[in-house]
């Protein structure tokens, strides 16, 4: 029997799970979706035949076609945070060092495909930062210890059994030295710069000293702050610079002397020539930037070029560059990490990649605004033109608008940026790290334009996390008004607060850059539109004081001042507090405290909230006898995740769910011997959150769902305060067999369609899983398909059907985005880290849409022709029962005829 | 013989009928002077016994007699119906597939239908004073109209849980407004 049931179960679910799982047609591939992929900032460089090989500091190793800049391989390290790559070399194969303080891998890899030719490990007992070289086929390493000594450590690199790779090390006193920073390697001398003193040693003898000179000797005057910039070159030399001012400092024979002539800080020598390269600003405003070639001996100008430098970019240095008879390529990269390859001696830039991508900070999808044709019939009402003129603008719009439409469609002509029917083409705005803004075309995957904002970085919040905020105060929605959208971030010199206000669609600002003189802790966008329907935006500063944008707003504001609510998470402190505008007044806007939950000594690890712009279709569940069991749907609910450190259960992870108006905590469940990563999704009336099972060792998910019973107390106004009873909780918890590294839900226009749970994999997959499959069930009910309910199973099933991202592996995902497209059916996706990756999802199938394989030809053709066949029968149908009436009408006429005669006959026999 | 021979076609018409009918016949025949003559012998095989029965049946039976019953058949017609009904909704089952759908829709619309078509029906009886037929009549069919009703309720077809009205349960309306997040530095 119980064999029998069992079977029963995996046919309801495999019959459910056939409904729910969505795949990609192979013909599907690239239809809609589209990947970029990036290396990140790059730290390393070395041009050879035909390729760049990069070194970056997201610890990627990357080779880029020379003609194309494309990727041609990318091999990914250790997590960047933990491990850099230190060294590149680049001669018949790649070697790197990366690694961190005491642990090292060297690698070598085959330069043509990228694959790991051999790798070893590299350990030291001295946990601090240090320098690589290499010379000769051998390795140095060089550990500078504070106020002791430099150790440096010789490895061979070639033809030694891996087994028996031993260092030599030296150890050279240094009682002056302090760390690394201070110290660069020219070619075989490891100089350092301490206390106006310069000291160098040749590292290839075997008992050499550190030798020095005073920097005075060199300079002339030591009193400005000196830095060394390393060099590349036969000779061992370094740049000395001083007020931006770089001087030039070789050793030859073991003495230091200066070369009599300036250079730019940026300078950079190349190995196959005699020529320093270096950038200057140029006045010229179409050509910013010249590149200008000194003689290495006499520091007179070779030649100089001035560059098309692209406008939106940062200011570049010459990270390297190649020399081929009278052609030079160098490869430069921005302070908004752009990377560019420059042919010289034409000056002409070849191409250009924008690698601040590859760390996206905050993302906003916006709807295009409509198109000028639909917005002329605006203009009908504008003038105080007569009827007839009113009638021919009508009219005239109203035949382009058929024209347009016949002819297929306007946003298909000439590439304009108009709105769609079904909100499939949207734009994408991101901000990066590197302070830039990039507004990204969802069709194409291709920039529409990017604004770089000098100066600024992101805000730190829970776990070193990075975040800036972008609030969309206009959407597109209303003509003749241009959308507007507001960036906040940090500056990167004080840390106050940068507010940054922009049209999304066309990337101009109006007012451009706001430096504020308060540091930014928190902002809330506002549901109440000023006159000009522009939702006001309240800061709240690190002194607790809360400043509104724009300030005429306030007459919007007063009304609620009563009704908004603040809360913010401290992880520092780990508390969670509540504030209400409530004793504001008109001239001042004043934070009162009204609640505090203090975690401690817990750490707070998440806060989440729900999705702003969520709408809930469906206030209730029908459970198998068609009652209604009325959800708890509270918008003011927060989860707050917390992780307690726990003597006998190692640690506990909790997780709350508080109303954040009230400060009431309507639930908590803590897992014991378990840990992070804590993801949490939460959206409806519930919440799911992800932790790692000590225990068990393994990933284990937890669904929460709130109802509020079989009887809504109010179906027409939600308020916090009115608590009349706690609300029923149903929990359930599932193994998932895999690592998550994001989580979110999809969203969609109305809410009517079933929600997805998008996890981002550590292997690089994204997989949507319904949420009907993590839903609790309602113990002691029936659950099968008539009750659209799947019975439990412990593990998750993860099917590769389900990967969103089919075989696009994506790196390093730092973020999901989802957005809702106007067909309800449909949301948006963007995935980031690494990769950029857009696709949209269906979950519960385009229902609302025709196949992309509907055969419209076939419909046509039937149409056509059951219309004629109709004409055609009707005809023949009409012929036919005119020719029946004539004969009709014969065969009466003969009766009749037939009458006649027989009555003739009658008297005719009388 | 030509009035005989219209005897002979409407025999068992009443006389009202049978002038019209020497009205048409007077259209058709002009030569009317030959009919008054003495007819002529009967067509082989043709018996006037036939004819005299005939009318002795018509004679016994009351006419308002047969009205009343024929009306009062056609009033019991639909709850006649009724076992019958029963028995094909029975049959029928409730899962929600085309044909139940279409029986059930059957079922529902011919009672209303018959309802409206009420006073058409009756009106073939040529007496007013049908009216408790009219009344049993109706009933019958309400009761059709019942047996349909009941076997949409079966069937789930009826919103009559609370369920069925969710999707129109409209969001409440948020009374207070909460933002914010992590604090940032």
């Amino acid at each position: 029997m119980a064999n029998f049931r069992s079977i029963y179960k995996v046919q309801v679910f495999l019959t459910i799970l056939i409904h729910l799982t969505l795949a990609l047609y192979e013909d599907q591939v690239g239809k809609f979706d589209w990947k970029r992929s990036f290396v990140g900032k790059v730290k390393y460089v070395s041009l050879e035949a035909r390729r760049i090989i990069v070194a970056t500091e997201e610890n990627v190793l990357a080779s880029l076609s020379m003609n194309t800049g494309d990727i041609q391989w990318r091999q990914l390290l250790e997590d960047p945070n933990d491990y850099q790559i230190e060294l590149l070399q680049v001669d018949k194969e790649i070697l790197t060092v990366s690694g961190s303080h005491n642990t090292w891998l060297v690698r070598t890899w085959e330069i043509n495909s990228g694959t790991l030719l051999s790798e070893w490990p590299l350990n030291t007992d001295q946990n601090i930062p240090s320098k690589f070289t290499v010379f000769e086929k051998k390795l140095y390493h060089i550990i500078p210890v504070t106020a002791s000594h430099v150790e440096v450590t010789v490895y061979p690199l070639y033809d030694v059994n891996a087994n028996q790779r031993k260092g030599i090390l030296r150890k050279i006193t240094a009682p002056w030295i302090k760390d690394s920073s201070e110290c660069v390697v020219a070619n075989s001398y490891f100089i350092c710069l301490e206390s106006n003193q310069l000291y160098f040693l040749n590292l290839l003898k075997d008992n050499a000293d550190f030798q020095s000179r005073p920097l005075d000797s060199l300079l002339g005057s030591s009193l400005a702050k000196t830095v060394l910039i390393e060099l590349n070159h036969d000779t061992p030399s370094v740049l000395l610079v001083q007020n931006n001012i770089a001087k030039l400092a070789t050793i030859v024979e073991n003495n230091i002397s200066v070369k009599p002539f300036d250079l730019m800080p940026n300078a950079v020598k190349f190995k196959e020539n005699e020529h320093i390269y270096q950038l200057e600003a140029n006045d010229n405003r179409d050509k910013l930037i010249r590149v200008k070639a000194k003689d290495f001996q006499t520091g007179k100008d070779v030649f100089s070029v001035d560059l098309d430098y692209p406008i939106g970019l940062g200011a570049p240095i010459i990270l390297g560059g190649q020399s081929i008879g009278l052609v030079t390529k160098l490869f430069l990269t921005t302070t908004d990490n752009a990377l560019l390859l420059v042919h010289l001696p034409e000056g002409k830039i070849l191409w250009t990649r924008e690698e601040a991508l590859s760390s996206i900070i905050a993302t906003e999808f916006f709807e295009l605004p409509i198109s000028e044709l639909d917005a002329s019939i605006e203009h009908e009402f504008d003038g105080d033109s007569d009827i007839i003129s009113m009638f021919t603008h009508r009219i005239t719009t109203q035949i382009n608008q058929l024209y347009s439409l016949l002819s297929g469609g306007q946003s298909r002509k000439n590439g304009v940026m108009v709105r769609d029917e079904f909100g499939l083409h949207k734009i994408i705005v991101v901000a990066t790290r590197a302070g830039k803004l990039f507004a990204i075309d969802t069709l194409s995957g291709s920039i529409a334009w990017s604004y770089r904002l000098p100066n600024i970085q992101p805000f730190l919040s829970t776990d070193k996390k990075e975040e800036m905020l972008l609030l969309v105060q206009r959407t597109a929605k209303y003509y003749p008004l241009p959308a507007q959208c507001v960036l906040l971030a940090q500056d990167s010199i004080t840390g106050l607060g940068v507010v940054f206000q922009f049209d999304p669609i066309t990337g101009q600002s109006t007012k451009g850059i706001q430096r504020l003189n308060y540091k930014i802790v928190q902002a809330v966008l506002l549901p109440y539109p000023n006159k000009n329907l522009l939702k006001p935006f309240l800061v709240v500063s690190d002194t607790l004081e809360v400043h509104l944008f724009p300030k005429d707003s306030i007459s919007q504001l007063k009304e609620h001042f009563s009704t908004t609510f603040l809360y913010i998470a401290d992880p520092k402190r780990d508390s969670l507090n509540g504030y209400s505008l409530k004793y504001s007044t008109e001239d001042s806007l004043k934070l009162t405290p009204i609640w505090e939950v203090n975690f401690q000594p817990s750490n707070l690890v998440d806060v989440s909230a729900k999705p702003i712009n969520e709408i809930v279709h469906s206030q209730g569940k029908v459970l198998y006898d068609r009652s209604v069991y009325y959800k708890y749907v509270n918008p003011n609910l927060l989860a707050v995740a917390t992780v307690t450190p726990d003597p006998n259960h190692r640690s506990v992870v909790s997780v709350y769910l508080i109303d954040g108006v009230t400060g009431l905590i309507l639930h908590s469940a803590s897992h014991r011997r378990a840990k992070g990563p804590i993801h949490l999704v939460h959206s409806e009336n519930w919440l799911v959150y992800t932790y790692f099972n000590d225990r068990f060792r393994r990933m284990e998910v937890s669904a929460v769902e709130l109802y509020e019973g079989h009887l809504q107390s109010n179906s027409t106004v939600f308020s916090s305060f009115a608590v009349s009873q706690l609300p029923d909780i149903q929990t359930q918890s599932y193994i998932l067999p895999a690592m998550p590294l994001k989580m979110t839900v999809t969203l969609t226009e109305r809410g009517v369609t079933n929600k997805f749970l998008l996890i981002a994999l550590t292997n690089g997959a994204v997989i949507e899983i319904p949420w009907l499959l993590l839903q609790p069930r309602f113990t002691g009910m029936p659950c099968g398909p008539e009750e659209s309910c799947i019975p439990y199973m412990p593990e998750i099933p993860i099917h590769s059907e389900t990967t969103i991202n089919y075989n696009q592996t994506l790196s390093r995902i730092s973020g999901i985005e989802v957005a809702p497209a106007r067909l309800e059916s449909t949301c948006h996706v963007l995935v980031h880290g690494l990769d950029i990756f857009y696709t949209r999802v269906a979950p519960s199938k385009t229902f609302d849409l025709l196949k992309e394989d509907f055969d419209y030809r076939l419909i046509v053709l039937v149409l056509v022709g059951s219309i004629v066949a109709t004409f055609v029968t009707k005809r023949l149908a009409a012929r036919k029962a005119l020719k029946r009436a004539w004969k009709i009408f014969h065969k009466k006429d003969i009766d009749k005829k037939i009458e006649v005669m027989r009555i003739c006959c009658i008297g005719i026999v009388k | 013989m030509n009035k005989n021979l219209n005897n002979s076609r409407n025999i068992d018409m009443s006389s009202k009928q049978l002038n019209r009918r020497q009205k048409w016949s007077l259209d058709n025949v002009k030569i009317r002077t030959l009919s008054t003559a003495e007819p002529l012998a009967a067509p082989p095989s043709y018996s006037s016994q036939a004819v005299s029965l005939a009318t002795d049946v018509s004679k016994k039976t009351d006419v308002s007699r047969l009205i009343s019953k024929k009306s009062w058949d056609l009033a019991l017609a639909p709850l006649k119906q009724v076992p019958m009904n029963l028995f094909i909704s029975y049959m029928a089952g409730n899962s929600i597939s085309i044909f139940p759908i279409m029986m059930v829709g059957m079922l529902l619309m011919r009672p209303i239908q018959a309802i409206w078509a009420t006073k058409s029906t009756f009106k073939m009886m040529e007496t007013s004073k049908a009216i408790l037929q009219i009344i049993v009549y109706v009933f019958g069919n309400l009761v059709n109209v019942a047996v349909a009703l009941y076997k949409c309720h079966s069937m789930g077809l009826l919103p009559t849980y609370a369920s069925d009205w969710l999707a129109f349960v409209e969001p409440p309306l948020r009374n207070e407004f909460l933002g914010g997040g992590v604090l940032l530095h």
